[in-house]
């Protein structure tokens, strides 16, 4: 019965009532198929047995199909993408995240970032379980637009990316320091070759730097057909604005000046940090535009 | 009394190697002098493996003890050998501590260097050998089957194979990690004389790019270019030669350092700070240590990579501890089948089988039968009961017959596999040999 779209669109749903559903079933499920991965990976890690990354990866792709499941019937339950929660947020980043590993995996198929990017996902999706999946009704008028699920999308790809070259880049330092100090165990073995890590943070910075560049534009077009005007400064926005800078001063530094190896490493990771702070932290600490998502639903805040 | 497994040899371990070139079976190409074991009383089955570190002799008989004596004066007239002298280097093993070592020496648990890999294969020669001219039976091509299945076991559960044992290999590993794929990457060998010459030989089957040869003296250079097909630079284009390179080794008979870190500093700015793997085999060294701090240069010298070397070993031993546990696991499942090879195990499977699928037939017709009063239902028993007795009676007289002969052992066999006696499931993993 809850396969259809709810008639009213007006009242609002309680938790308890939504106990049970599908998507929250299908999430659950992904959850325990990621948990279950990070636990192969982390067995990997202590026995570098094959057989368990291999069970790993699969338990990985079983995870990404059942949150694609959820994330899909909580679309046709809420009758529209659903993004406009901190859950669905961070429920949609982690399967993000998981897609681009799983992607990423016929270029790089060394498990260790397996082993990074399912706990990372896990961790997401517990914290956002923590929250209210409650759908918010009314939506929001400026919310039910299209170009919500294509400004989210966007902006997460570029963040995932940033996300995974800046683990590429913990990886290099680590690998790096391993090999300069003669420390040639078992880890060492463990972790990718550092011309693999540095070819990641040369394809990654750039295409996460696209990305980034796409979702700023398209929030701009968003806000320019909901409100007239296409920048406002608002908390975000110039955050955004202060990481894009730091992506493009990344990339010059790549192919002007040839910036690599341990460089490139760092910049990646700082240039994450500033993502992540964008994404997560100005939200809890400023009011603005972006106030309806993110963690700054958590106060309550809804409006404009 | 069924068929024990015995093992007959020697190894690096009890034997020095003049001892060990005595003993190698010579003439056993295709199988014949395998094949003449079997002409020795007790002897059901026989293989031999012959590696330089070791000669082995396994067999399949009834009774350990006096066919082994037997054995051993065989192995004494094919070599032209007095046994007596060579008894004391022997080892003789029966039974499960038997198919333990052989388990343990197809896993590469009892080779000279741990973990390495060619003996599995030499193990498998062995068989093929022995099976092509029909010197293996049931048993002994389960105890290889079983043999490989643990090796391979050991192989992916453990990382007793993982780590490269020699500084050739642990310098082409490394560089692997730092460069990624080396087909690509270029050489560069500072110094013409022996040692660069070997270590170039190592790494150029990893390299497909001709490698560059700079020495003081620039027609030895040229030289030794022209034996590994590369070509020469003379020693004031050194730097030229380090902007290019991805790996150097360097091995020069010089008192002074060649390559000092000023120098070092500014070919990374000309290489637009591509990383670059010094090697340095020459003693005294070649290369500043200081060079290794500057970033993106990894300077190894050969006692850092004799070091590595040392370690993967140590850590070898650690993974042989795990390997130790699956090979007693395999042990005892193996023993266990070698259990069920009897007369008396072989009946009992037979007829549990057949009750079994008496009564499973009974049960799924048992809606039919329903109607049956208990008078006819004790006469539907008794006719099924009846008709497995009258169908199990001749096997059985057949096989306890044939546990009389020398053939049982194939016979037994047979009949496990045509009335699936022996379901475990890890059969199917040993498939047939062809």
């Amino acid at each position: 019965m809850w396969i259809q779209i709810r008639p009213s669109k007006n009242r609002l749903r309680t938790d308890s009532e939504r106990e049970g559903q599908v998507d929250l079933l299908f999430f659950k499920l992904a959850i325990a198929m990621y948990l279950a991965s990070a636990l192969g990976y982390l067995l990997f890690l202590l026995a570098s047995s094959g057989s368990r990354a291999i069970f790993a990866f699969w338990s990985a792709l079983a995870g990404f199909v059942l949150h694609a499941l959820s994330i899909l019937h909580r679309a046709i339950f809420s009758g529209f993408f659903p993004l406009a929660t901190a859950f669905d947020a961070l429920s949609f980043f982690s399967w993000l995240l998981i897609g681009l590993f799983l992607a990423m995996r016929y270029r790089e198929p060394s498990p260790i970032f397996g082993s990074i990017a399912t706990p990372i996902a896990c961790v997401l999706m517990l914290f956002g379980s923590t929250l209210s999946y409650q759908i918010q009704e009314p939506l929001v008028p400026v919310l039910r637009s299209w170009w919500l699920p294509i400004h989210v999308t966007l902006a997460l790809i570029g963040n995932g990316i940033f996300a995974l070259t800046a683990v590429s880049g913990l990886m290099y330092l680590l690998q790096e320091r391993l090999i300069k100090r003669k420390r040639i165990g078992r880890f060492h073995r463990l972790l990718p070759s550092l011309e693999a890590l540095d070819t990641l943070n040369r394809r990654g910075v750039p295409l996460g730097f696209f990305f980034l560049t796409l979702g700023i534009i398209s929030g701009a077009l968003w806000a320019g057909s909901a409100w007239g005007y296409y920048w406002s400064w608002d908390p975000k926005e110039t955050w955004s604005l202060i990481t894009w800078f730091a992506y493009a001063a990344m990339v010059h530094q790549r192919l002007a000046l040839g910036w690599r190896g341990k460089r490139a490493a760092i910049l990646a990771i700082i240039g994450f940090g500033l993502v992540m702070f964008t994404f997560l932290g100005v939200s809890a600490l400023f009011s603005g535009h972006h106030a309806f998502s993110g963690v700054g639903s958590l106060r309550g805040a809804t409006g404009l | 009394m069924s068929a024990e497994i015995l093992v007959i040899g020697l190894n690096h371990s009890t034997a020095p190697v003049e001892i060990r070139e005595k003993i190698t079976f010579p003439g056993d190409d295709q199988g014949a002098v395998t094949r003449s074991f079997l002409q020795i009383e007790g002897v059901q089955e026989a293989m031999i493996l012959s590696t330089c570190n070791r000669a082995e002799l396994i067999v399949t008989t009834e009774e350990p003890e006096p066919t082994g004596e037997r054995v051993v004066d065989a192995i004494g007239r094919i070599h032209g050998l007095d046994m007596e002298r060579f008894r004391k280097f022997l080892y003789f093993k029966q039974g499960s501590e038997g198919i333990r070592h052989l388990f343990r020496v197809a896993s590469s648990l009892d080779s000279m260097v741990l973990g390495e890999p060619q003996i599995l294969g030499q193990v498998k020669e062995g068989y093929r050998r022995a099976a092509a001219v029909q010197a293996t039976g049931p048993v002994m091509n389960r105890l290889m089957h079983h043999a490989f299945f643990a090796a391979k076991r050991v192989r992916s559960e453990t990382g007793i194979g993982s780590a490269a044992v020699s500084v050739a290999y642990v310098a082409v590993e490394l560089a692997r990690k730092i460069l990624g794929e080396l087909t690509n990457k270029r050489v560069l060998l500072l110094g013409a004389g022996e040692m660069a010459e070997l270590a170039a030989r190592h790494v150029m089957n990893q390299v497909d790019a001709p490698l560059v040869v700079v020495n003081r003296t620039f027609e030895n250079a040229c030289l030794l270019a022209r034996q590994l097909q590369g070509s020469a630079l003379p020693l004031d284009q050194l730097e030229q030669g380090l902007v290019a390179a991805d790996v150097v080794i360097t091995s020069t008979g010089s008192c002074d350092p060649v390559i000092c870190t000023a120098e070092m500093k500014n070919v990374m700015r000309r290489r637009r700070f591509r990383p670059i793997f010094i090697i340095d085999i020459a003693i005294p060294r070649d290369v500043e240590p200081e060079v290794n701090d500057i970033d993106g240069i990894y300077l190894y010298n050969i006692d850092d990579l004799q070091a590595v070397v040392d370690e993967n070993i140590g850590g070898r031993r650690q993974e042989a501890r795990k390997a130790d546990v699956i090979v007693n696991e395999e042990v005892e499942k193996f023993v266990h089948w070698t259990k069920t090879l009897d007369t008396t195990p072989v009946i009992v499977a037979l007829r549990e089988r057949l009750e079994a699928i008496r009564e499973g037939e009974l049960v799924r017709q048992n809606g039919k039968l329903a109607t049956l009063t208990p008078a006819q239902r004790e006469t539907v028993e008794a006719i099924t009961r009846s008709i497995i007795n009258k169908i199990a009676h001749d096997p059985i007289a057949f096989l306890k017959k044939a546990g009389l002969t020398s053939k049982r052992n194939d016979y037994f066999y047979a009949a496990q596999r045509m009335f699936r006696l022996d379901d475990r499931s890890e059969d199917d993993d040993f498939g047939e040999e062809s």
